[in-house]
Parts: C-alpha cells; sequence; structure tokens
C-alpha cells in the first residue's frame, strides 16, 4: 500500500481554516484547480522528488483539530504556513497559533511561508507587503541556517493559475533533499512537460567541457 | 458509498443464554476457535461451543450449543474475557480483579494468580519474549501505572511498572511500546526505556477512548472529532485519519475493512481509501472485536457474527454501481486473502475487463484503454460490441456470465453520430495499437477485419495497406463491405491479396472504364504495373489488350517491365507478342527496343524489325511536309544509334531501301557494316563533306581491329580525298593536310607518300614528315633496344644452362629415385634444378619438385 512505504521526508501545511492549503497541494500534485470540501483531520499525499518520497500532509484549519494538527506536525522536516493574501488575520494567526503547533516538528524543521490566491489580490486590496512577509520568514527560520537558500522562504502563489505552487515545493524538496543537477532535470521532466530554454545547468555543463587551457 | 462487505448472521440467540434471570446482560464477549465466552453484567461467565456451517447455496450459519457456566459470586459485571488457549486458560476482569478459570470447566485457578485494582488489561499480539506457553499482557491500574505481566497456567508474573501521568482508561500494547489512553490525551509509553510520549489531546469524560491494535506497531485510537487516528510505535501517523461517528463502544479491523460501532449503527469503512462503505443499524451494541480474523458482535442478549461477503460479491456489487476505483482497489488487495497467484489473476482480470466496459460505456477512454490492454482483454468482446463488425462467420459469442451489459454501441450513443465516431476511432486506435503484438494472437483475422471495415466506412487511407500487406481479411464479407462503401480499389487490392488477380483486375477495369468514382485509385498506371508484376501470363494476355486499347505507350510496360525473375511461357514468348502487337506500332517499337537494347536480345529478326521499324518512321516523317525539324533529327538519330550499334540487322535489306531516299549517313553507315569502307567514306566525304564524321568513322569501324586495319581505313580515307577522279577535289585538300597532320589518324608512311601528288610542297606535309620520320627513327631505335635486351637474355640462359649442366649426375644401382625410392634400369631420368633425381615416369609435373614441392619458373626448366 502507498501510505505504507516508508517515507524520506515530511512535509506539512499548516494555516488558518479557508486559506487554501488543500487547493494549494491539490494544484501541486494533481496539477488542477477545484472546489474543495473543508478537509476533516487530516489528508495524506505522497510524491516522488528523484530517488526520494516525500509525503505531504494536509490539515485541517478549523481550531477543533488543533490538537491533531500538532500531532500530526511531529517529524515533519518542513512545513508550509499558508496564508491568504486577502485577509491580514490569518497572516498575524501563523504567529500566534501555528508556531507553538510546530514545537512538534523537527527541531531543523523549514518553515515556508506561502501566500494564497494572489490571482484575487489587487494592489489596492493588498494588506500584507512582500517585506512583511518575508521578515516573518526570516523571523521563522532563526533557528537554521537559511543562507544557503537562494532568497527567504517565502512565496505568493495562486492555486487557481498555478502561479508559484511548483516553486514552493521545488524550494522545499531541493533544501531538504538536495537533488544534482541531473536528477532535477529528469525530475522536472516529470512533472514539467516545457523546456526551459535559460536553464542554467546547460551552461554549466558546457564550461565543463571546454580545455583547460 | 455503499457496498455490502459484511452481514449479520445470528450466532446464539437469547433463549438459550438466559439461564434464569431475565435482567442479565451481556458485558463482553471473546471467541477463540469453537469456544465462545461470554461475560454478563451479572457476574456469569457463560461457555458456549460454536460451529460455523455453510449450506449449498452459500449462506453461513451457526449452531452453538451451551457448554457450561460459573457465577464469580462478587455480582459485579464481567468487564473482559481473553483467552489464553496455549494456556488452556482465560482472563477475566471482574470487580477491578482480575483472574485466571479453567478454559473448559471455568473452574477459577488458585494459586493466588491475581490482580486486583485493575481497570483495563490487554495482551500483546507482537510479544517480546518467544516462549509460546506463556502470554503477555498489559494491566492498567486504577492508579497512575500500567503493568505488564508474562501469564503462565498457574501463574502472573510480574515484569514491570510504568508510570503514567494519569491513571489509563484504556491499553493497547505492540512490542515494547505501550498507548494509553488517559483522562485528557492519549500517550505512547516505550516499556524498556519508560520515555512517556504524548500523542494528542482527547477527552475521556466525554467519549470513551479505544485503543485498537491493528498491524505491526501500528494503533487505530479514537480521536477527538469523531475521527480515528492511526498512531505508530514511533508516535507518527502513516494514514490519514478515518472520518467516523461519535460515542463508538469498540472497533473490529478484518482486513481492509474497519468496523466500528456505537450504540446505533456498525459501520464499515475501508482502510484503503478511508471512506464508509456500509453502514449496519444495531441497536445496543454491547461488543465488537476481532477474533483470528473473524467478527462478532453482541448486543444485550444476542451474538452475531459479521460474516464478510465475498469479495467476488462486494465487486460486482461496486461495479454494478459504477465505482471502478473502489472495485479495483478492493480487488488488488483480495489478493491478501489465501488465493494462489494465478486465480487472482484470473479474478482481477475479468474485474479489469468489466471495469473496462464500465469506462467504456461512459467514454472515459482513455481509462477504458488502459484497462482492456493490462487485462489482455480477449478483443472479440470488444469488436462485438460494434454491430456487423465481427467476421460473419465467426461463431464468437460473449463471455458468459456477460461482461457489459452493452447490447452494441448504438444503444449507447443514442443516434449521436459524431458520439458514435468517437467510439469508431477508440476501436480503432485499440486495435492498431494491439495489431502485431502478442494480444492480436490467434484473432488476426478478426481484427483485420473489423480494421478493414472501420477504415472502409472512414475512407481512411490506412486501408489499402490494410488489404494489401500480410492482412487477416478474407474474401467473406469484406467483399460485400467494400462495395457497399465504393472502396473499390482496397476491394480488388484484397482480391490481389488473396490470389484473384482476374476478379481484382475485373474491378480495376471497371473503375477505369465506367468512370466509377475511389480516389484511393491510383488510375491506369496502377492495373499496368499490376499486370507487369503478375506471373499470370495468361491473365496477363487476358487485359493486354484493353490496356493497349486504353493507352498504347502505357500499356506496353506490361511487356517490357517484368519483373527479372519472371518465368518464360509460351504466351509471352517475344515473337508471339510481336506478332500480337502489329495492331499497335508505337508499342510494338518499345517492345523491341526493350528485347534489342534491355534484354539484348540477338535474334536478327528483332533487330532486323526494329530497325526498318524505326526506318519505316523516318521516311513517313520525311515524306510529310511541314514536319519539325528536331522531330526527324531525333527520329533518324535513333535509327543511325540502331544502326550503328548493332551488326545483328540484315544490312542489304535496309540499305537497299535507305538508298531510295538520301539518307547519305544511313547508307555510310550501312556500308560500313558491310566493310565496304570505300563507299561508305565516298558519301560521307563526297555527299555530306562531313570530314570530322569520317574520320570519327574510321576510329569506329576499327576499334577493337589491330593497327594495321585502321591504317588501312585512314589510308581509304585519304585517298578518298586525293582521287583524282573527282572533279572537285580541289576542295578537298585542306581536308586531307588535316587529316595527314591530325594526331589520331594513323598511316603507313610509304602508302602515304606514294600516294602524294608530287606538286604538294614539302611545308605543307612537314608536320606529317615530321611525325613519320620520328616515329620510324623512334621504331628503329625501339627494335635495336629490344635486340639488345633479348641477347642478353639469351646469355643469361645459356649461363644457367651451363652451370645446371656442369656437375655431373651418377646414376648406378645406389642411386634410386627420389619418389618411388626404386633404382633406375634404363639410362634416361629427370633431374629437378634442386638437384632431385626421378624417374621419368615419376616426375609428373616438370615445374613442380616432387619432394620439396618447390615451384621452378619455366625459365630454369628441367634437363
Amino acid at each position: 500500500m502507498s501510505t505504507k512505504q516508508k517515507a524520506d521526508l515530511k512535509v506539512i501545511i499548516m494555516g488558518d481554516f479557508n486559506v487554501g492549503k488543500t487547493s494549494l497541494i491539490c494544484r501541486y500534485i494533481e496539477g488542477k484547480f477545484k472546489q474543495q470540501e473543508p478537509t476533516i483531520g487530516a489528508a495524506f499525499f505522497l510524491k516522488q522528488w528523484g530517488p526520494y518520497n516525500v509525503a505531504v500532509w494536509d490539515t485541517a484549519g478549523d481550531e477543533k483539530y488543533a490538537g491533531l494538527s500538532q500531532f500530526y506536525c511531529r517529524s515533519a522536516g518542513a512545513a508550509i504556513l499558508a496564508f491568504d493574501m486577502n485577509d491580514p488575520k490569518t497572516f498575524e494567526s501563523l504567529w500566534a497559533r501555528f508556531t507553538p503547533m510546530l514545537g512538534a516538528a523537527n527541531e531543523n524543521c523549514l518553515r515556508v511561508v506561502v501566500g494564497t490566491k494572489m490571482d484575487t489580490v489587487t494592489p489596492e486590496t493588498r494588506e500584507i507587503t512582500v517585506e512583511d512577509g518575508k521578515r516573518l520568514a526570516r523571523e521563522f527560520n532563526e533557528h537554521i541556517d537559511i543562507s544557503k537558500t537562494p532568497f527567504e522562504p517565502y512565496f505568493e502563489t495562486s492555486s487557481k493559475d498555478g502561479r508559484g505552487v511548483q516553486d514552493v515545493f521545488d524550494y522545499i524538496f531541493q533544501y531538504c533533499l538536495p537533488l544534482s543537477d541531473d536528477q532535477r532535470k529528469s525530475q522536472s521532466k516529470v512533472s514539467r512537460s516545457t523546456i526551459d530554454l535559460m536553464d542554467d545547468s546547460c551552461v554549466h555543463k558546457n564550461q565543463k567541457g571546454k580545455c583547460g587551457c | 458509498m455503499s457496498i455490502k462487505a459484511f452481514e449479520l448472521v445470528p450466532a446464539i440467540e437469547r433463549v438459550k443464554l438466559m439461564s434464569d434471570k431475565a435482567k442479565t446482560q451481556i458485558e463482553c464477549l471473546d471467541v477463540c476457535g469453537k469456544n465462545v465466552y461470554i461475560g454478563t453484567n451479572d457476574c456469569f461467565v457463560v461457555h458456549y461451543s460454536i460451529e460455523e456451517e455453510t449450506n449449498s447455496s452459500g449462506r453461513v450459519s451457526f449452531k452453538t450449543e451451551k457448554q457450561g457456566h460459573k457465577f464469580l459470586t462478587v455480582k459485579k459485571p464481567v468487564v473482559q474475557i481473553k483467552t489464553a488457549s496455549a494456556l488452556n486458560r482465560i482472563m477475566v476482569l471482574c470487580d477491578n480483579t482480575l483472574t485466571l478459570l479453567n478454559m473448559l470447566d471455568l473452574e477459577p485457578i488458585m494459586t493466588g494468580a491475581k490482580v486486583k485494582g485493575v481497570s483495563c488489561f490487554c495482551i500483546n499480539e507482537n510479544p517480546i519474549r518467544t516462549n509460546p506457553f506463556s502470554v503477555e499482557i498489559c494491566v492498567a491500574l486504577k492508579k497512575k501505572t500500567v503493568q505488564l505481566y508474562t501469564v503462565t497456567e498457574d501463574r502472573l508474573m510480574h515484569l514491570r511498572d510504568l508510570h503514567i501521568p494519569d491513571p489509563a482508561v484504556a491499553v493497547g500494547i505492540d512490542g515494547i511500546h505501550v498507548c494509553a489512553g488517559l483522562a485528557t490525551s492519549y500517550n505512547m509509553i516505550n516499556s524498556e526505556t519508560g520515555q512517556d510520549q504524548f500523542l494528542f489531546p482527547f477527552d475521556a469524560e466525554n467519549n470513551k477512548p479505544i485503543i485498537k491494535r491493528i498491524s505491526k506497531e501500528e494503533f487505530l485510537l479514537s480521536g477527538p472529532s469523531a475521527l480515528g487516528m492511526f498512531v505508530s510505535s514511533a508516535g507518527n501517523s502513516k494514514r490519514p485519519p478515518i472520518s467516523w461517528s461519535e460515542n463508538l463502544l469498540s472497533i473490529g479491523y478484518v482486513h481492509p475493512y474497519i468496523v466500528a460501532m456505537n450504540d446505533e449503527f456498525i459501520t464499515v469503512h475501508s482502510i484503503l481509501d478511508m471512506q464508509q462503505k456500509q453502514a449496519i443499524p444495531f441497536q445496543g451494541g454491547a461488543a465488537l472485536d476481532n477474533f483470528d480474523g473473524r467478527l462478532f458482535v453482541a448486543s444485550g442478549r444476542e451474538v452475531y457474527a459479521l460474516v464478510p461477503v465475498p469479495f467476488e460479491k462486494q465487486i460486482q456489487a461496486l461495479l454494478a454501481d459504477k465505482r471502478v476505483t473502489e472495485a479495483l482497489d478492493l480487488a488488488k488487495n483480495a489478493n491478501r486473502t489465501g488465493m494462489t497467484r494465478d486465480k487472482f489473476l484470473k479474478m482481477y482480470r475479468r474485474i479489469q475487463q468489466q471495469a473496462g466496459f464500465i469506462q467504456f460505456a461512459q467514454k472515459e477512454f482513455e481509462q477504458a484503454r488502459t484497462l482492456f490492454l493490462e487485462s489482455e482483454i480477449d478483443v472479440r468482446e470488444l469488436i462485438s460490441v460494434y454491430p456487423h463488425l465481427l467476421p460473419s462467420n465467426c461463431n464468437f459469442t460473449r463471455s458468459v456470465p456477460a461482461l457489459h451489459e452493452i447490447a452494441d454501441v448504438t444503444q449507447l450513443v443514442k443516434g449521436d453520430n459524431s458520439l458514435l465516431a468517437d467510439f469508431k476511432y477508440f476501436l480503432r486506435t485499440y486495435l492498431e495499437e494491439i495489431r502485431g503484438t502478442k494480444a492480436a494472437y490467434g484473432f488476426k483475422q478478426e481484427i483485420d477485419v473489423a480494421l478493414l471495415k472501420v477504415y472502409a466506412e472512414t475512407n481512411s487511407p490506412e486501408l489499402q495497406t490494410l488489404v494489401a500487406v500480410d492482412t487477416g481479411c478474407d474474401l467473406h464479407d469484406c467483399v460485400e463491405w467494400l462495395t457497399k462503401y465504393g472502396r473499390f480499389h482496397a476491394l480488388a487490392l484484397l482480391y490481389k491479396y488473396h490470389g484473384e488477380n482476374d476478379k481484382a483486375l475485373g474491378v480495376w477495369t471497371k473503375l477505369v472504364d465506367d468512370g466509377v468514382k475511389d480516389e484511393a485509385f491510383p488510375g491506369l498506371i496502377f492495373i499496368v504495373e499490376v499486370l507487369a508484376n503478375l506471373s499470370d501470363h495468361e491473365l496477363v494476355w487476358k487485359y493486354i489488350d484493353w490496356v493497349l486499347e486504353k493507352d498504347e505507350e502505357m500499356g506496353v510496360k506490361v511487356l517490357t517491365e517484368r519483373p527479372a525473375n519472371d518465368p518464360p511461357s509460351e504466351r509471352l514468348r517475344p515473337d508471339a507478342v510481336i506478332d500480337y502487337l502489329h495492331r499497335f506500332p508505337s508499342a510494338v517499337i518499345t517492345y523491341l527496343e526493350y528485347l534489342v537494347f534491355q534484354r539484348k536480345l540477338e535474334k536478327e529478326t528483332y533487330h532486323t524489325h526494329l530497325a526498318v521499324l524505326y526506318l519505316d518512321n523516318v521516311l513517313r516523317l520525311m515524306k510529310k511536309d511541314n514536319v519539325k525539324k528536331e522531330e526527324l533529327d531525333s527520329a533518324r538519330s535513333k535509327l543511325r544509334h540502331m544502326l550503328q550499334m548493332s551488326s545483328l540487322y540484315r544490312v542489304q535489306l535496309i540499305l537497299g531501301k535507305a538508298k531510295e531516299t538520301d539518307m547519305h549517313a544511313e547508307c555510310a553507315i550501312l556500308y560500313g557494316k558491310l566493310e565496304e569502307h570505300d563507299k561508305a567514306l565516298r558519301i560521307l566525304v563526297h555527299k555530306l563533306k562531313d570530314f570530322g564524321g569520317a574520320e570519327n568513322y574510321c576510329l569506329v569501324n576499327s576499334e577493337g581491329k589491330d593497327p594495321a586495319y585502321r591504317k588501312r581505313l585512314f589510308h581509304i580515307l585519304l585517298s578518298v580525298y586525293l582521287d583524282p577522279s573527282y572533279e572537285r577535289r580541289d576542295t578537298l585538300i585542306t581536308p586531307a593536310v588535316t587529316l595527314l597532320n591530325s594526331s589520331v589518324a594513323e598511316f603507313d608512311t610509304i602508302k602515304v607518300l606514294q600516294l602524294l601528288p608530287d606538286n604538294w610542297s614539302v611545308g605543307l606535309l612537314s608536320q606529317f614528315l615530321t611525325r613519320a620520320v620520328r616515329s620510324s627513327m623512334h621504331n628503329s631505335r625501339m627494335t635495336r633496344i629490344e635486340r639488345m635486351m633479348s641477347r642478353v637474355e639469351n646469355l643469361r640462359c645459356k649461363e644457367q644452362c651451363i652451370e645446371l649442366q656442369r656437375d655431373p649426375v651418377v646414376v648406378n644401382e645406389e642411386r634410386l629415385c627420389a619418389v618411388c625410392k626404386r633404382a633406375f634400369n634404363d639410362p634416361t631420368f629427370v633431374r629437378y634444378p634442386n638437384g632431385v633425381v626421378t624417374h621419368v615416369h615419376c616426375a609428373k609435373n616438370k615445374f613442380i619438385c616432387p619432394v620439396t614441392g618447390r615451384l621452378f619458373s619455366s625459365g630454369s626448366g628441367a634437363s
């Protein structure tokens, strides 16, 4: 049974009720956007990342499941902290509600702050600035060294049109289970049908091939 | 969402249990093999035997018989009973005291095996110690302690105490891990280290905590918010939670189903997708559990068994509801229920096929395709869904019981033509995919006929390839079908494939004659190709007339473009063909050209015939007025080429005809053929004034002959130039001089000098003379060199000869032949240059030494 497989990494997604956690995962796993029922308890997805298995746990945002969410946090290697970009309250509760829960996760757990529903945000309605998000992300990750990552673990996404979703997971997986360039390529072949002509990894290869003089 | 996974079957009816008191209620239950133990609220332990019976229709029923009972005298309910059959004991919890009873006579064991202050206990099904005659149990006390014991026949041996923050209300144990339900939370305790891990909060005041070990290192706990939480020994979860009902009383687990009971319902949940599958109304449930894979449930007064509905039935029920994914999931897991691999595969395939048809009917073609492919379905099942697509002589009947309820696709599409096209397109792609693979083995005819019919309907270009190359289509009903859809070209190709060439050609000729439309048909040229490659010459003969009538030029290709390995036959003997072709003048020329130039037949009549025809053609063109010059030129050059190239035709005959007209060039060639070079050259020089041509003539006609012949020809040409009898000979002086000075012409110098008129100046001839002197000088010198070299060679030979003959060869009685080892008895012998001496008759080859095998060149011969 698929759920019985030993997962190499556990990723958990948390956030207030109705911020779009399940949609985010659904967009990543199935590549489409559909209406979701409120999650009861938790849900579970398995994803291949190179040679690794990654278990993605979707938690229920409702307050009454708080105790369980903490349980599901146990031994998580990374957490996605999702908030609705239209609703500053959901942003605030990340700090207030979910930081304590993450105590059960791994000590060096990567915490990624993700804004959702980007498609519905206009510059006028926007309340959380990019700087706010990045600052929170930095604060969350004070316990670990994130200097080796290309940028702060802060993303803005839209599950509806797919913007930024792939980046969130790539960022997490690459941080926790680094793949070599080759592995990444084959991985991206699986998950993306388009070829990135600007892909840096190609350039690196060419340089290697040059003569020593 | 509902399926029938279990059936409630009564096991022990109330009348039998109710011994005396009407208030007696069942409190707990344990089943072990054929023993059922019931604990009642009024302190009785009742023992029944139980026998499971399956009648002919597959219905399960139970026969029970009361074996005995025991009153435990404390007037408190019996809360828990667990059988330890290996010890022949039952463990009974009553009045917070855990005691042992004999399993058969229910007599207490009087060795002080007793624990007091117990709230609950459980057996470790994954014990650390492996002694089969002991049982490990975990006991939750009323105080903040959990104890572990090893139970033997007459003793409860205390192993260790585990301290917990609160008294435990429920416990579970697996290996070294104890899961405890406390007043406000569930905790996981490692019994070796004593480490206590908080799992999640739970309000035990208002809900009953339940801990059910479901597999190695995995428990199922009743969580908050009516959730069933899976927890591993490590303290985390490997499965998402189950959403079930509030106020659960107990849980049972028989793979792949979790069965949960509250006071109104028994609900069945799949552990595969966590969904509820069945709900059985059941009032007043008291106890439910699985015992060695069997589920029993007790209400206050009766005991029932939850008999699993056979997987097959469940799956069929799911399929009937078109719940394909669930059915397949369940089928995959049925593997675990003790079937052989083969039997399972057979069953699974059948389910896949059924599922495939369900998807098919719902137009989920991609899934249907995968299912059909994976299940290796008999392709006829699929084809038979389409009306008329199976070959009419195919006696296929759909499998019984039926895989689906589809009468045919027309029923599915309900007259929607574009939908029908989709269905047909699916069939087509599917058949194309399996064609030639293992799946198509044995059904080639069915597949190809179905494809043919689909192609014919949609007029696909693939149709021709299908019928022409390695086809399984028979003639039977394909002919009818192709005719119906007007695919005549394909029809003819099919005939041809089956060797019915006459019919095939019949169709094609009709296509040409009647102007019947079939875009696939490439036209007359195609028929010509077919005929050209047809080895049945009678048939060729039958249609040749028709083809030639249609188009002479093209038609004759039937005869000229035959394959290299075409067997000869009387019908197509060239003479007969030529005779026949009289009616078709241009065809006969083409045919003769084919015979002469391509097949290079060296037969006088063909060559003559062709030459005459060429000639006639030229003559005809000449007679006509306003003929284009190019046309005439090309006709003449053809003729000339023929005359020049061949030497087999009857020259006199052609010459006679050619002389009648002004065809000087041709005459020259013909004279050349007759070796009448003088005449030929005269024509060239006098009539045509073609001096270059004359020189060329000399070269061409002397080709391959000795140099003297060439000299003679050039001499003749020169004589023609210098012929004093010709009245306009002045004009020929220049070409004569040019000829003499030409580097290609060769002459016998002396003859030339004799021929030249005396009055010519030396200056005019200087070039020729210089060349003549030079070459003569050269010849003289070369000859001298040759002479001297020959002398040298001669001297060398002489020297060798002397060398070889200088040594004497003594032949006496002791001297033996090197080959036969016998003495010489006559004076002749052979001596090889390497000194080997043999009899004359023993020397088989004088160039090869018979002893050493050395090869001597002819220069150093034997003596």
